[in-house]
């Protein structure tokens, strides 16, 4: 923007010292003269942008009066991505020209997203920080800014850029201009790594010529020893796995206590673990140590147990660790002489594998959650271990809220590691580099530790690997390789679907290939598509920037229509897939058209879910599947409706419901709802005419939809009724037009358990004859239970007499 | 109290009040001692299942309408338990294999072998053969179709079969073949009215003219319907008098209420609403084909000519789908996401023109 249109502007809010004297740092007053002034995007842009265009300087503000932000339209905003995606060119600029800089972004910019435009810097070499403070070099300033962050920035007198001067930015700053204090820090950084890297160096090399003498020793001895494997050709994980306390990559306050636990060990079990101790651990004789892979936990544990001056012996998920081996191979009586007696060298009897027990042994069970199926009893038995071990044990799990992990929460201390942060490991990695001989930049470290979320070893593995083709890499490489790994983490539907209709998911700034698409398809091809169809109708589609009113409600329903006519397409796939034609190769065809296409669509962040406050903005699970269990049930229930009433109907399950249901539900629902009590009478009759039972008639309720919907139903039935209906149908015997065959299992099995007979005398007897029926009633009784099995026409004529008199008896009774 | 359909449904070939030819020819059928395997197609609430009553009587006397329910459970090979219901008398058995969905073809293959390989027990029978009857005939998988040739033929002695279907397409030739096909017609608006009259003078009242052609025009030529609305008119107005409108039972006015709600406003916000209807629709187990045809009429009603040309196009372009596909309501919402577009598209421009239909 222009100078002239600037202090025009500037009237209103804000009062600026109008020196526009430049930016107290170089770069600044290089770019700043070069950039074009960019297109005026709308009249909507205020008072943010304005801002911007001034406050390259310092701003005095009087006025910064800000209506109370609205939480849920900033972040209803934020969600909508920005307001002219891709609306500009995003330039190339030299490598490494941000570098030493460090950015916050605040508000909303026109055409870069937020995490588009955090890369970009981090792609540069710089660094993004969520708020801005005196050590921040630019504030990037979009629409409606945080009026919190204006206040900093006014108060460190922070520059600040808009958008355009960001890009210009990129654009025009050389390559690696930094200023002294960087390259101060970095130097100093630089020296630390170096020296990390000589003592690698140092320690490779004692190694080695260790490893020689002994090969050459035993080579003259004549035992034909394992070879040594060379440490070059060693994995790096083992290479560089840390040697003393300053190597382990963050989690230091535990790593410390652990080593204090294992250091008071003796001391406790002569005092019987009863004193707790400064930190409380000295009650326990064991340590489950429990935190995400990758992040040292194996590591430490072995570290630890060797610096304290144990032994330690460590059994895995490789090893069969059920009841009878925890107990019989494991050295926790500490009883074994023959640590003693072995001389260095020979194997020791007691030994699992090659490991010996002795005096001075510390147990590490690794992967403690993995103790499954072929370890029966394995944590039970561990647990008891546990009670009486004689020798400090470590356990090791990932995840210890796991149920079968319960027994051990009260008898170990529970220490839980952390993922370190870029920031904990990034020496130790630069340092292990360095001495590799590649070159890696620090910003493109920390994307491969972010990447991999802070797992160690697995940016060891990728490095390693990196390295046989390559010394250097770069930004761009960098993300490639993560993703070439990425594919071993199973993401879930949520995250498949945040990633396939995410506000950028198919923006410009996007490097997916529709292979990577697919890709995600795959992670789990039965649910994605589900999650998908539940999703596309949720999404405000980013292909409608630029269309407004009517015509955007329009574009809108053609995109959403255009998804749904795939996932149409995707399901006739589906069924030549998993239909009788089982064509399962065309599942990469079903990916585009049920997940790939409609993600295409109608990508674009969340819509609200029922206005602000609701809260939930994630995707939500498919409803397919609840709804389909539901299909599935209402069916079976409409079947057992329709075989009972097959007797006196013909109709088929859709015959009844579509046809029978209206009627039979003005005599056997409505009567209840307008009548009350007194329709009870005839709506049994009626069941009983269909065999219908009590189950049935619930059944029966449950299937009615709109103003026949169940709850409906029964919030107009009086529960005095309802109750009333129940008691009057258990009173009397019902005609039933069979038995089902599990009926049958289940009851003799009742019997069997209730044991002598008389109780169920008792109930029958009860069950035949209400109280107050008469004789005759109860005369037919049998006979009907007898003959109903039958059904024959000629019961049928019984089975009226004998409703017609109990209706007369209950009259009679009721005169009574 | 039993309802009038089932109350005066007619129990022998002679008491049947229309298609007399086909009711004569059922007779010397069941006279003559050679009966073959029938195929009965026609439209629900023809009188296909009443014929088939009928005829049994004929050739076994009253015994057949002993009827008991049994049900079977057996295993599927992939280890699943499922029950079968199976209706039978002394000289007959009846099932409905479709109940069992993909599984269909196990229910052939055993229990109708099953029946098949044994004899008529009963020596006072009539016949020597038994009956079997398969209900939803056009819904067998066609594995379980191919299971039935074989079975037809090398059983012959033992057991005949009666299949009943909607329509012969989805039966494949083969069978076909094997069968006499016999049609039952929906019954013409005076065959109705004949039945109607028929149960009004046993019930003991007047029916007048208006209401039954009231009853006949909302039944389309379903029978069965038409004396249920018929019924369910007698309780709420006794006199059949005045303004008649037939009560529309509960799924349909909710279709209808889905049919308002797509013309009351186009949007996704909408069409999500929608979706919440749909889905109560299909798993009160409304098939998905009433609910597109019903919401479809709805909608032809209250649109201009120009829309309704579409409609009805995008109905049967989506019916045709979802009767291939799986999940129908994929398809459904497809459907339904397609007409906003075209009803937005033409109130906004009033032109159908750039909506190609392909």
């Amino acid at each position: 923007m222009d100078v002239d249109e600037e202090s025009s502007e500037e009237s209103d809010d804000y009062e600026d010292d109008d020196s526009k004297d430049e930016p107290p740092k170089k770069s600044k007053g290089k770019a700043a003269p070069k950039k074009t002034p960019p297109p005026k995007k709308s009249p909507a842009k205020k008072l943010a942008t304005k801002k911007d265009l001034k406050n390259e300087e310092t701003e005095k503000t009087e006025n910064v009066k800000f209506e109370k932000p609205n939480y849920h339209a900033v972040a209803a905003a934020r969600a909508a991505g920005p307001k002219f995606a891709g609306s500009k060119e995003i330039p190339e600029g030299e490598p490494d020209c941000l570098a030493g800089l460090t950015f916050v972004f605040t508000g909303e910019l026109d055409s870069l997203g937020r995490d588009e435009a955090s890369e970009l810097v981090k792609r540069y070499g710089g660094k993004v920080t969520g708020a801005p403070s005196s050590k921040t070099s630019y504030v990037v300033l979009g629409e409606n800014a945080g009026p919190k962050k204006l206040e900093t920035i006014k108060k460190n007198n922070i520059k600040t850029l808009n958008e355009d001067q960001f890009l210009d930015l990129i654009r025009n700053r050389g390559a690696g201009e930094v200023d002294d204090k960087t390259l101060k820090a970095r130097a100093k950084a630089e020296q630390e790594i170096m020296k990390q890297a000589a003592e690698l160096e140092a320690r490779e090399k004692a190694e080695e010529s260790a490893r020689k003498r002994k090969e050459k020793a035993l080579s003259g001895t004549g035992i034909a020893s394992k070879k040594i494997p060379p440490l070059s050709s060693q994995l790096w994980t083992t290479k560089y796995a840390p040697q003393n306390i300053k190597e382990i990559c963050g989690n230091k306050a535990p790593v410390e206590r652990l080593g204090v636990w294992l250091n008071d060990w003796q001391k406790n079990y002569k005092s019987g673990f009863k004193k707790p101790g400064k930190d409380g651990m000295g009650i326990y004789r064991a340590v489950l140590i429990s935190g995400p892979p990758g992040i040292g936990k194996t590591t430490s544990a072995h570290l630890m147990a060797k610096m304290a001056g144990y032994n330690p012996i460590e059994l895995n998920a490789s090893d069969a660790r059920s009841k009878k081996l925890v107990e019989n191979g494991t050295n926790i009586d500490n009883t074994s002489l023959d640590g003693f007696f072995a001389g260095k060298g020979v194997q020791s009897t007691t030994a699992i594998g090659d490991l010996r027990v002795d005096s001075r042994t510390c147990l590490i069970m690794d992967e403690v959650d993995g103790m499954s199926a072929g370890d029966r009893g394995g944590v039970g038995a561990l647990n008891a271990l546990i009670k009486k071990t004689r020798i400090p044990m470590i356990l090791i799990c990932n995840d210890r809220t796991l149920q079968k992990m319960k027994p051990l929460q009260s008898t170990t201390f529970n220490m839980t590691f952390k993922r370190p942060g870029p920031a904990e490991i990034r020496s130790r990695l630069m340092s292990i580099i360095f001495k590799e001989k590649m070159k890696i930049p620090a910003n493109v470290l920390d994307e491969l530790v972010k990447g991999a979320n802070s797992d160690i070893r697995q940016v060891l593995n990728m490095l390693s690997t990196f390295k046989l083709g390559k010394t250097d890499m770069d930004f761009d490489e960098g993300k490639q390789l993560l993703k070439m790994n990425e594919k071993n983490m199973l993401l879930t539907p949520f995250t498949i679907i945040e990633r396939l209709t995410g506000p950028y998911a198919f923006s410009k700034t996007n490097k997916e290939t529709l292979n990577d698409k697919m890709e995600l398809y795959f992670h789990d091809f039965g649910m994605v598509p589900l999650f998908m169809e539940e999703h596309y109708l949720k999404t405000a589609p980013a292909g409608l920037g630029s269309y407004a009113g009517q015509e955007k409600d329009l574009k809108h329903l053609e995109l959403v229509s255009k998804a749904a006519d795939s996932i149409s397409d995707g399901d006739l796939v589906d069924r030549m897939i998993r239909g009788s034609e089982q064509h399962w190769s065309l599942l990469p065809l079903h990916a585009v058209t049920s997940t790939v296409k409609p993600a295409y669509f109608t990508y674009g962040p969340m819509r609200s879910q029922g206005g602000p406050g609701s809260g939930f903005w994630g995707p939500s699970f498919p409803q397919w599947l609840g709804q389909n269990s539901k299909q599935t049930k209402l069916q079976r229930l409409l079947t057992d409706i329709q075989i009972r009433m097959r007797l006196r109907v013909s109709g088929s399950r859709q015959e009844i419901r579509e046809t029978y249901m209206p009627l039979l539900a003005t005599k056997l629902v409505m009567p209840l709802i307008d009548d009350g009590t007194d329709a009870i009478e005839d709506v049994i009759s009626v069941m009983d005419e269909y065999y219908l039972g009590k189950e049935d008639w619930d059944a029966f309720v449950e299937l009615g939809v709109d103003t026949m919907k169940d709850d409906l139903i029964t919030k107009k039935i009086p529960s005095a009724t309802k109750s009333a209906f129940t008691k009057q149908y258990n009173k009397s015997d019902h005609p039933i037009a069979f038995h089902k065959g599990d009926m049958f299992a289940s009851a003799k099995k009742k019997i069997a358990d209730v044991g002598p007979a008389p109780d169920n005398e008792d109930v029958f007897e009860e069950d035949e004859a209400p109280p107050d029926d008469e004789e005759s009633v109860k005369g037919e009784d049998p006979d009907e239970e007898v003959n109903d099995v039958s059904k024959d026409k000629l019961i049928k004529a019984v089975a009226a007499k004998g409703k017609a008199k109990s209706k007369v008896g209950a009259g009679a009774g009721k005169k009574k | 109290m039993s309802l009038w359909v089932d109350k005066y449904r007619p129990r022998t070939l002679d008491e049947l009040h229309y298609h007399d030819q086909l009711s004569a020819r059922l007779r010397s059928l069941a006279a003559s001692g050679d009966f073959p395997h029938i195929l009965f197609y026609g439209p629900s609430g023809a009188g296909k299942k009443t014929r088939i009553m009928c005829t049994l009587r004929e050739l076994y006397g009253p015994g057949v309408e002993k009827l008991r329910i049994d049900q079977r459970v057996f295993v599927t090979p992939s280890n699943r338990k499922l029950d079968v219901n199976v209706v039978q008398s002394n000289y007959h058995i009846e099932l409905t294999p479709s109940d069992v969905g993909m599984y269909d073809r196990v229910v052939i293959q055993d229990i109708l072998k099953e029946i098949a390989q044994t004899q008529q027990v009963d020596l006072n029978a009539k016949q020597r053969f038994k009956v079997v009857i398969i209900n939803e005939a056009d819904a067998l998988t066609r594995d379980a179709q191919a299971a039935l040739r074989r079975t037809m033929e090398k059983y012959m002695n033992n057991m005949r079969l009666i299949l009943c279907a909607g329509s012969t397409s989805k039966i494949i030739a083969p069978i076909r073949s094997r069968c006499l096909l016999v049609r039952v017609a929906a019954p013409t608006d005076d065959e109705m009215s004949k039945v109607l009259h028929h149960v009004a003078k046993k019930e003991r009242f007047h029916l007048p003219d208006p209401a039954s052609d009231a009853i006949i025009s909302s039944s389309s030529g379903n029978l069965r319907k038409a004396l249920l609305v018929f019924e369910a008119m007698k309780m709420q107005r006794p006199d059949l008098s005045g303004d008649l409108d037939v009560a529309k039972p509960d799924w349909e006015t909710y279709c209808g209420k889905v049919a308002d709600a797509i013309l009351s406003e186009q949007s996704a916000q909408k069409l999500l609403e929608i979706r919440g209807k749909l889905y109560e629709l299909l798993s009160h187990c409304i098939p998905p084909t009433v609910v597109m045809k019903t919401i479809s009429e709805r909608l032809v009603e209250k649109v201009d000519d120009e829309v309704k040309k579409q409609i009805v196009h995008w109905t049967a372009y989506y019916e045709l789908r979802m009767r291939v596909g799986s999940k129908k309501i994929f398809h459904l919402e497809a459907f339904v996401a397609k007409i906003m577009m075209v009803y937005k598209n033409y109130t906004l421009m009033g032109m159908m023109d750039d909506i190609d239909m392909f």
